[in-house]
């Protein structure tokens, strides 16, 4: 964790050390961000809105970092100021209408899941080594059972909309995100949302810039202007209409 | 240049290791596709028997319908039975999506036409003397069709065989109505179809390899049959 | 069973043209009626109305028991009575299956099959091609096969349609020889068809002439 943590700061710095070197009459910014961001293609989306409004140019880097408590230990620590959530995703358990393992009542995801193999409900998995099937592995894993191999574990191989259209039709279970589920639930009349909040299931995406206390040379205002731009109404109305090539919403804007 | 080797390499690794993954989805493919064409066989020879052998009114149309029916592109097949069994549908009560017995179904009414069709033109290719020589042998009616069918085993053998090869293709009727569950309702040509960029590519590549291995060896039975079904020439006629 | 077959004033027409013009007869005895004419002459016609594979356009063929009274036209009567066809009708199958056809569907005995079998192929001179699959024959040894597989089945009626057409003149000599050892044991009405005169004088014991639709006598 701390070897994280100091690796985090040290790239960080020598990101932004070297990129003040850029040629000073173009505004420039940077971005540090994670690999599952960039790969959404939301700044792709994003940028072209605010370097049209505002003239400043907007560097994207993608550094492995994912975690709330590393971020929050930046800020305390002053390596970075001005945090401020942006948006998130978060993973929801949908079900039968008649929820034969009672999952609404349970107390937190693991019990959850551990009551679907109890009942011998049917779950239908992803089963395609996404992000999604992955933190289904990961719960799973918690539970300390291995669904694989049994016959009410389905492993569509597919989508999230076609596993979800699956769940709909044989009365199943599902782990699913919420942009799929609100996109698609209008279609699947036999499906409804049991399970949700536990905070394993919870992503939060957060920005902070670079504390120019301790680093005058970077572009503080710029940077200002950028947080402030992606958490105004217009930033978060963008980040909610985007969408990936499958037509899922991916992020919910939850700036305050 | 590189990947491909490296894929092949993989792939027929998988194969000779005798991956029980591998295994697993060919048993099932096989099980799906000859359940559907004994069916097939069972139905459409008796009824392909009975339209080369006897004339009635609106004949022509049905055999104008089995024509049609033996190009029936797969995937609409699977689309009308996903319209019909999923939930929404009239069949929906019987729970039959995403089940390996809906696969069996598609691939019985795609094979069903080319059976009953070619069965059909087996039994009308039959010399017409063959069928009086058997009455005047005192065979009954019953008799004289068993007869003419087995004079004409060759060509429905073929005929069976066709269809057979026709349903291991096939990829758009199971893919709709099965849903490519592993482990479930998982085949040769649905995994090709849907692993292949999910990084299960020497898999797909393994599979495919397989397959045409299967389809070569049906169309030299196919041809081996259609060329011993041919009798010798009656130099004298 | 004495099995008598009574044609009554039979007409066929064809484009206009009758072939068979008010013909009748009985074929009453154990003998070999030989039906002689040119080619055309309507014998192949009059030969398949008898067998009741043909109607004729007017008249009656009726077949008539021990006791003179009409059997009723069934499978019973059909398994009486059995056709050669010039081109026989060959099974794709061995010489031996060919020939069992008739014993297999009337629902006999392997055993009793495989003996009655062997005899007739050895009574035809085929014992040795009864593996052989039929349709490799000769001309000539397929008419035989075709020969034994009708008489196997010991019906009261033979029928046999130009037996020598296509036949080399060995195998005509065989044949011949056949239907005269067929005549002694005198089992069976054989009527033949056939425009080979000297055959007809050989075998028949009752020459027709055809000519102009009817028999002349």
């Amino acid at each position: 964790m701390k070897k994280e943590f100091f690796r985090l700061i040290i790239s960080l710095l020598l990101i932004f050390f070297f990129s003040s070197f850029a040629s000073t009459q173009q505004r420039i910014i940077t971005i540090a961000t994670t690999t599952s961001v960039e790969n959404s293609g939301l700044l792709e989306y994003l940028l072209p809105h605010f370097e049209k409004k505002t003239g400043i140019k907007v560097k994207v880097i993608a550094v492995l970092v994912h975690a709330k408590e590393l971020e929050l230990k930046a800020v305390k620590e002053g390596w970075f100021v001005n945090r401020k959530e942006v948006c998130y995703n978060d993973f929801i358990i949908v079900g039968p209408l008649n929820d034969p393992a009672k999952v609404k009542t349970s107390k937190d995801v693991i019990s959850a899941f551990k009551k679907i193999a109890q009942a011998k409900a049917t779950f239908v998995s992803r089963g395609d080594k996404s992000g999604t099937h992955i933190k289904e592995l990961k719960i799973w894993e918690l539970t300390g059972i291995n669904p694989k191999g049994n016959p009410w574990y389905l492993e569509a191989g597919q989508g999230m909309e076609k596993t979800l259209f699956m769940a709909n039709e044989k009365d199943a279970y599902t782990l699913t995100d919420r942009g799929t589920w609100l996109a698609v639930k209008p279609r699947l009349k036999y499906l409804t949302l049991l399970f949700e909040g536990d905070p394993l299931l919870f992503n939060q995406y957060s920005i902070m810039a670079v504390n120019p206390k301790r680093h005058p040379h970077i572009n503080y205002e710029d940077a200002l202007r950028f947080i402030e731009w992606i958490t105004s109404h217009e930033g978060q109305k963008l980040i909610g209409e985007f969408r990936d090539k499958f037509g899922n919403q991916l992020f919910i804007p939850n700036a305050k | 240049m590189e990947f491909l080797i490296d894929a092949f390499k993989n792939a027929f690794f998988l194969i000779v290791s005798l991956d029980k993954e591998l295994l697993e989805i060919i048993t099932l493919s096989l099980k799906v596709s000859l359940t559907a064409l004994f069916f097939a066989s069972l139905f459409g020879i008796p009824f392909g028997a009975f339209l080369g052998l006897k004339n009635f009114l609106g004949k022509t149309v049905i055999l104008i319908l089995l024509n049609t029916g033996m190009g029936l592109p797969p995937v609409v097949v699977g689309l009308f039975l996903y319209m019909l069994f999923s939930r929404s549908g009239p069949l929906g009560f019987l729970q039959l999506l995403y089940t390996p017995t809906a696969m069996i179904i598609a691939q019985f009414i795609l094979a069903f036409p080319i059976v009953t069709a070619l069965t059909q033109s087996a039994i009308v290719k039959v010399d017409p003397i063959i069928k009086l020589t058997a009455r005047t042998l005192g065979a009954t009616p019953f008799q004289v069709a068993l007869t003419v069918i087995k004079e004409a085993r060759y060509g429905i053998v073929a005929g069976v065989i066709a269809g057979l090869g026709r349903v291991m293709a096939e990829v758009g009727a199971i893919l709709i109505v099965g849903g490519n569950i592993a482990g479930y309702t998982r085949v040769i040509t649905t995994t090709i179809a849907l692993e292949t960029d999910k990084g299960n590519f020497e898999l797909a590549l393994a599979l495919g390899i397989i397959l045409l291995i299967i389809s070569f060896i049906i169309n030299i039975s196919f041809y081996i049959i259609q060329k011993r079904g041919i009798p010798p020439n009656i130099a004298w006629l | 069973m004495a099995l008598e077959l009574l044609v009554s004033n039979i007409w066929k027409i064809y484009d206009n043209k009758p072939v068979l013009k008010d013909l009748s007869f009985v074929f009453n005895k154990k003998k070999v009626y030989a039906i002689m004419g040119p080619n055309g002459s309507g014998k192949t016609t009059l030969l398949k109305i008898c067998a009741l594979l043909e109607k004729p356009d007017r008249g009656e063929i009726l077949y008539l028991d021990s006791q003179k009274r009409p059997l009723k036209k069934d499978i019973n009567l059909f398994r009486k009575i059995t056709y050669v066809f010039p081109q026989v009708g060959i099974f794709n199958a061995s010489v031996f299956d060919n020939v069992a056809y008739g014993l297999n569907i009337r629902g006999f005995k392997k055993k009793e099959i495989i003996s009655k079998v062997e005899d007739v192929l050895d009574f035809v001179g085929l014992s040795h091609k009864k593996r052989q699959n039929a349709l490799t024959l000769s001309s000539g040894e397929a008419k035989r096969m075709g020969i034994a597989r009708a008489i196997v089945i010991d019906p009261e009626i033979i029928f046999l349609d130009e037996p020598t057409a296509f036949v080399d003149a060995e195998n005509v000599k065989i044949i011949e020889k056949i239907l005269l050892q067929l005549k002694d044991k005198g089992q069976s009405t054989i009527i033949i068809a056939t425009h080979d005169a000297s055959f007809a004088e050989k075998v028949g014991d009752v020459i027709l002439r055809l000519e102009e639709g009817r028999f002349l006598l």
